[in-house]
């Protein structure tokens, strides 16, 4: 028997804003009053944070006075400490040098983030170029710049390049440690696997606290180096085992008949690596590598225990001189802003990494 | 006799305790076109893959193009320039554009500047319908069009033999029809081509020989119309009977 389809409902109507906060907010008395309170308590809160933080806020060096009587934030200790913060103890009339190096690397990383640069040969001879004007500009020695040792190298752009130079030395390494975990060499792999699970298997603190103070009594005179470049090195050693893994789940989770097909046409094993694996290994575990990345850069404040003045210890040392010392609390959520707008810069990147390739995904 | 395109001799392929390939002897002529069937787990693939040593025979001797086939990196690549190969699942890179995918392992497997590479990437996807795919990367491809690039893809090393690994089996019913049309073109162009197939028309129309395996051992092998019309063993017969619906 053959029968006629029901006719059809009308559309839902389209949700007004109205009605929307009717359904999610205020659908029951329970649900309006926690809504009114939590509103409420949000209102409070933003309301004494702006207080603080604008209104009651003490802005210029020059009334510090105020900052005893006032109830808001002190930023004056910024402006009377921030060279202190930014620049660590590096000396005052070159600090100039020093912000130079700093968006020397900072330009470095932005670049190198650009598809444009992807590319072995690029990406060798612009961190080359970025590290090589970093350390002329932060070191000097030539061009008539006076020489500053490590020792005196501090601030932001202290972090800023341990941070660098530990991912770009670190990521090579990382592939190595990977690709060797796979060889088929049993001790090869077992050598790449013994090592990647030593080295994660120790805290970050004692491989630094190695590298920085034992390392001069094992090494010979001529291997030892700089003290920041053995903890740089230390460094890059502790990212690549994490790194390794992640790259190694990426090529674990390509299809064999990837790596097949690659064989078959008669590529070389090097192109089979380098132009059909890695890059799609790279690809799938993109979320996983930012995320270690992130906190890497995080984890540059560790350093300050080997005696580098890196960000967050020269605003400690800024706010243990007495008079500015009741104002840590505006140091601090200054040296977070400064971290979070690194750190937010590299989220968003990643973000848009993954949807430039979900486009190429079809 | 002039020196066949491949020579295998007592050829052995095991899988840890099972025997997929039990003693191999197999010639393929310059130009011949043969269709390799039998039952799932017969040795079919393990077959063809021992040919571009994809994987490695345990005994016996292969020899391709006056190559023979062991331990030696260069032997090995060498052998694999001249032996293309179209697999089941297509494998086409996914992170490269169809166009890339054909150029880039012609400029790394000849060493071909990527100009030329490209200008006879672009030939190959003509020949094979889906130059205008060029630009795409493959998964906004329909399968039929996948399997075309792959094949186009494999053509670009200008190989002398190419291997077809159920290249039709992962493909919706409608899309059959284009990938078995290229390559019959391949075959009417004087390839020497071995398929591993279940198109058992396709094997009718353009094999010279139908080899039938069955664990891991060739049966029976003779001419398509004696192959349908009068099998001799007694298996060739019962999976005639299954794969035709007799």
């Amino acid at each position: 028997m053959a029968r006629a389809p029901a006719p059809a409902l009308p559309p839902p109507p389209a949700a007004s804003g109205l009605a929307w906060l009717r359904r999610r907010l205020f659908a029951t008395w329970f649900d309006a009053i926690v809504t009114v309170l939590a509103g409420a308590a949000l209102v409070w809160l933003l309301a004494a944070l702006i207080d603080w933080a604008f209104l009651d806020a003490v802005w210029s060096a020059e009334m510090r006075e105020r900052c005893r009587e006032t109830a808001g934030a002190c930023w004056a200790v910024i402006e009377a400490r921030g060279r202190l913060i930014l620049f660590g103890l590096y000396p005052h009339e070159a600090h100039w040098r020093s912000t130079l190096a700093c968006l020397i690397v900072v330009a470095t990383m932005v670049l190198s983030c650009l598809p444009a640069f992807w590319g072995m040969a690029r990406l060798a001879g612009l961190w080359l170029a970025g590290f090589g004007g970093f350390v002329l500009m932060m070191h000097g020695g030539l061009f008539g710049l006076p020489v500053v040792t490590t020792e005196q190298w501090g601030g932001l752009s202290l972090t800023v390049f341990i941070f660098a130079a530990v991912v770009v030395l670190g990521m090579p390494m990382a592939v190595v440690l990977a690709l060797a975990r796979r060889a088929r060499l049993p001790v090869v792999a077992g050598l790449a696997a013994l090592i990647i699970d030593t080295v994660r298997g120790l805290p970050l603190l004692t491989i630094l606290f190695a590298a920085a103070v034992v390392a001069p009594l094992a090494l010979p005179d001529w291997a030892q180096g700089d003290k920041l470049g053995r903890v740089i090195v230390a460094f890059a050693v502790f990212y690549a085992a994490y790194q390794a893994e992640i790259i190694r789940a990426g090529l674990q989770s390509i299809p064999p008949g990837q790596e097949e097909a690659a064989l078959a046409l008669g590529m070389p094993w090097r192109s089979v690596v380098f132009d059909i694996l890695l890059p799609q290994a790279f690809r799938n575990t993109l979320p996983a590598t930012i995320n270690q990345v992130v906190i890497t850069f995080k984890e540059t404040s560790i350093v300050t225990i080997i005696g580098f003045f890196e960000v967050t210890a020269s605003a400690s040392a800024a706010i243990g001189r007495g008079e500015w010392g009741a104002y840590y609390v505006e140091v601090y959520v200054f040296v977070a802003l400064i971290y979070f707008v690194f750190v937010f810069g590299l989220s968003r990147y990643g973000a848009w990494l993954e949807r430039r390739m979900r486009l190429i995904r079809g | 006799m002039a020196e066949p395109a491949i020579r295998m001799r007592g050829v052995v392929k095991r899988f840890g305790g099972f025997t997929a390939l039990d003693g191999i002897d197999l010639d393929v002529a310059r130009g011949e076109r043969l269709v390799l069937c039998g039952p799932s787990g017969s040795g079919k693939s393990t077959l063809i893959r021992c040919i571009n040593r994809l994987d490695v025979h345990d005994e016996g001797m292969i020899v391709v193009e006056g190559v023979e086939l062991g331990d030696e990196d260069a032997a090995i690549r060498a052998v694999r320039r001249e032996v293309g190969m179209v697999f089941q699942s297509f494998n086409l890179f996914p992170h490269l554009t169809v166009l890339e995918n054909c150029a880039l392992p012609r400029m790394r497997a000849r060493g071909t500047p990527r100009a030329e590479a490209e200008a006879l990437a672009r030939e190959q996807l003509s020949r094979l319908r889906v130059a205008d795919q060029a630009a795409k990367y493959p998964d906004a491809l329909s399968g039929g069009q996948k399997q075309r690039v792959a094949i186009a893809r494999a053509l670009c090393i200008e190989p002398r033999i190419m291997l077809f690994d159920e290249p039709t089996s992962a493909l919706d019913p409608e899309m059959v029809g284009e990938v078995l049309e290229a390559m019959v073109m391949l075959a009417e162009g004087g390839m020497t081509m071995i398929c591993v197939t279940h198109e058992m028309g396709f094997a009718r129309r353009v094999a010279d020989r139908v080899v039938f395996m069955e664990g891991g051992r060739i049966i029976e092998q003779a001419p398509p119309e004696r192959f349908f019309s009068a099998p001799a063993a007694a298996q060739t017969r019962r999976f005639l009977g299954q794969v035709l619906g007799r």
